[in-house]
């Protein structure tokens, strides 16, 4: 597997990610796509590491923090979406309008 | 008026005491010394150079003048309790009053030009408060509105005066001006034309004040405020503040010959102009309107000849008997609720209220100038000290004067079956706020200040020499038995026309004017002059005046509107721009960093690698 697939392979996974974030109305769904987000990007990262960078260990490390820092962020998310849930009895992103006007 | 607008009683008592307190310390000042005290001064402000300062001027004029102030005003100011005594707004009228003598006393006061033309203009302000008093009713507030604009054109010509001399002499100090311009001839400093106009337009300011012509027209419109006002402002004290002024500058007019001139032939018309609109006037204030314009007429008529002495032995006279005459006809006006001569004759004014009728009588016939009363005193004078040609004007005037004083005398005291005249307004016992009037027809606090003031129009007459010798002059000209006897015959042949007209037992009481129906309209009408005014000046003015409203609202305010419709506008079009869409934020997140992250990368790669 040569540099090009790996990048190429992480730029779909990021176009994915893109697209359930911008173009899909459940929350879920739009919070799913960040993940997809963040990994293709930590993929991406892997890659260079792997084919160019002189020491590999530097940039795995920085891969962990990246997954560790997306699962706190997922937990928050998660809550966020609970929260709102409660309240409004709805998880599609067109009902959230109060920063309208 | 700050504290007490509701409690009339102490408002009117605050008032009688500083009045009181006026009196005695101008009284003691004028009999105290022998001379004049002069001036003392504060340094106010600086022009460049020049110091104007803020004081008091004490000399044999002020003084007397400021003791008839006090005097005359503190006879109204009783007057006015009874007068009044009905008036929900009585607390506010002895505010103005008090306000009217604080501005009157202190203009005759003032040691600097520019001061007397501040309290000037406050004594102006106080005559439109009063005129307006009523302020409900329009045809006073109107009346109010013409007083103060019309003398305000005057107060142009006399700011205007004001600047010319303080750039030509360097000072408005009182006392420095007249010293400058004493000595005989004119001060070399300045050219004779320049002496000449100053003069002219300080006597515009006295035109508009003193009620000549041309801007007579708002004295008879004055008579809309109650009767006490119009006999203290406008017959013995504001106008007579005009008269003052020239008295105060009489050495400046003397270098003015030109400009005098000029004065004595305006005073004379006026005189008889005013005397014309007299002698068929109804109602009894506007006679007594007319008749102090005509009198100012004869102020000025002397003072323009060159005599300081008759001008302001004739102001104190008149303050008396007119005073007296407008008190009297208050006094009518307040127990039969009519201004019409006519009727109050016919409800039996004459027998009724016998002591006021002796005042009115004693008033009428100083005016008219019947020996040995104060009147004729001053009014000899006068026409002793006209040249011939004014003499003739004078003496005919003189004879009107006569004749409307009589008129109105015999309308009052002696209406009968066969008299032809009409009324214009009955006489009923019922006011117009529905109050039917008890009490007696004679209330004491009239009529002592009516008593006080025929024994000045009495007794002034004689106060003559003493009164030249506190002005400062030594030496006085007496008028010759010859010199009177003109005046005389021609009071004594208008009263004995009146008598023909009104009093004989039989007459028609309609007036000989009548026989000529032209004239005794164009009499009646004021000879046409308030429609002139209103055709030219006042048009124009209106015209101006929509104008200017009209560049305002179509304009001004289109512009500012539009100024702010397009602020709220532009700012709801921004606001659009606030959708609430979270996916559209982040999308435009998302956008704008790619592009960010694409010229970097681009700029530095291509710059790395080039």
């Amino acid at each position: 597997m040569t540099l090009e697939t790996w990048l190429l392979f992480a730029l779909a996974v990021f176009c994915l990610g893109v697209y359930c974030v911008l173009g899909r109305r459940n929350l879920i769904v739009i919070l799913i796509g960040i993940e997809l987000m963040l990994n293709a990007a930590s993929v991406n990262f892997m890659a260079v590491n792997h084919f160019l960078s002189p020491h590999p260990e530097v940039g795995q490390i920085i891969v962990l923090f990246v997954i560790g820092l997306a699962a706190a962020e997922a937990a928050i998310a998660l809550s966020i979406i609970l929260a709102v849930y409660r309240q409004r009895k709805s998880i599609d992103v067109a009902d959230l309008h109060e920063l309208k006007g | 008026m700050v504290f007490f607008r509701r409690s009339h009683a102490i408002a009117s008592g605050v008032v009688i005491a500083s009045g009181l307190v006026s009196l005695f310390t101008s009284a003691a000042l004028l009999l105290g010394d022998g001379h004049a005290i002069g001036a003392i001064n504060a340094r106010w402000f600086w022009i460049g150079d020049t110091p104007i300062e803020f004081g008091v001027l004490l000399d044999g004029r002020t003084m007397m003048m400021g003791a008839v102030v006090a005097l005359i005003t503190l006879c109204i100011e009783v007057y006015s309790l009874s007068y009044m005594k009905h008036d929900p707004g009585r607390g506010r009228f002895f505010a103005f009053l008090a306000f009217f003598e604080m501005s009157m006393l202190a203009f005759v006061f003032s040691s600097n030009l520019l001061q007397s033309f501040i309290f000037w203009e406050l004594v102006g302000l106080a005559s439109f408060l009063l005129i307006g008093f009523w302020y409900e009713k329009p045809s006073a507030v109107a009346a109010a509105k013409k007083a103060f604009i019309m003398t305000r054109i005057g107060d142009v010509g006399l700011f205007i005066g004001l600047i010319l001399l303080f750039t030509a002499t360097g000072t408005l100090d009182i006392p420095s001006i007249n010293a400058l311009f004493a000595p005989d001839g004119a001060p070399g400093s300045i050219a004779t034309g320049r002496i000449e106009l100053i003069a002219a337009l300080l006597f515009i300011g006295v035109i508009g004040k003193s009620a000549q012509f041309p801007l007579h027209t708002w004295l008879p419109d004055a008579m809309e405020g109650p009767t006490p006002v119009s006999a203290l402002l406008h017959s013995a004290t504001m106008v007579a503040a005009g008269v003052f002024l020239v008295t105060r500058f009489h050495d400046l007019f003397m270098d003015a010959p030109q400009t005098m001139q000029w004065m004595l032939w305006i005073a004379v018309g006026t005189a008889i102009l005013a005397s014309t609109m007299a002698i068929v006037a109804k109602d009894m204030k506007r006679v007594l309107a007319f008749s102090s314009i005509s009198q100012l007429g004869y102020m000025l008529m002397a003072l323009a000849a060159g005599s300081l002495f008759a001008g302001y032995f004739h102001l104190v006279t008149h303050a008396f008997f007119k005073a007296l005459l407008f008190l009297c006809a208050g006094a009518y006006i307040h127990h039969f609720g009519t201004n019409d001569m006519v009727a109050m004759g016919r409800a039996g004014a004459g027998r009724r209220m016998k002591l006021v009728t002796v005042g009115m009588i004693v008033g009428g016939s100083a005016l008219a100038g019947i020996p040995p009363l104060s009147g004729f005193v001053s009014k000899e004078h006068i026409i002793g000290s006209l040249p011939a040609g004014a003499r003739v004007g004078a003496l005919l005037a003189a004879f009107m004067t006569a004749y409307y004083a009589f008129r109105m005398i015999f309308l009052i005291t002696r209406p009968n079956p066969d008299s032809q005249a009409v009324e214009e307004e009955a006489a009923h016992a019922q006011h117009e706020d529905g109050h039917v009037h008890h009490g007696p027809a004679e209330p004491w606090s009239m009529l002592a200040p009516i008593a006080v003031l025929t024994v000045g129009a009495i007794g002034a007459g004689l106060l003559g020499d003493w009164m030249g010798h506190k002005l400062g002059m030594e030496h006085i000209h007496h008028p010759t038995v010859a010199d009177m006897a003109p005046a005389v015959v021609v009071a004594l042949l208008g009263g004995a026309l009146a008598w023909f007209d009104f009093g004989r037992r039989r007459s028609a009481q309609v007036g000989s004017v009548a026989h000529l129906p032209a004239v005794q309209r164009l009499f009646v009408r004021r000879w046409y002059i308030d429609e002139i005014y209103d055709a030219t000046i006042v048009r124009f003015s209106l015209w101006i005046a929509r104008l200017c409203f009209g560049a305002e609202t179509r304009g001004l305010d289109v512009g500012a509107d539009a100024v702010a419709r397009g602020t709220r506008e532009s700012g709801e079009m921004v606001a659009q721009s606030h959708t609430g869409r979270l996916q559209l934020y982040i999308g435009s997140a998302i956008v704008v960093v790619a592009a960010l992250a694409l010229t970097l990368g681009l700029r530095s790669g291509g710059g790395g690698g080039g």
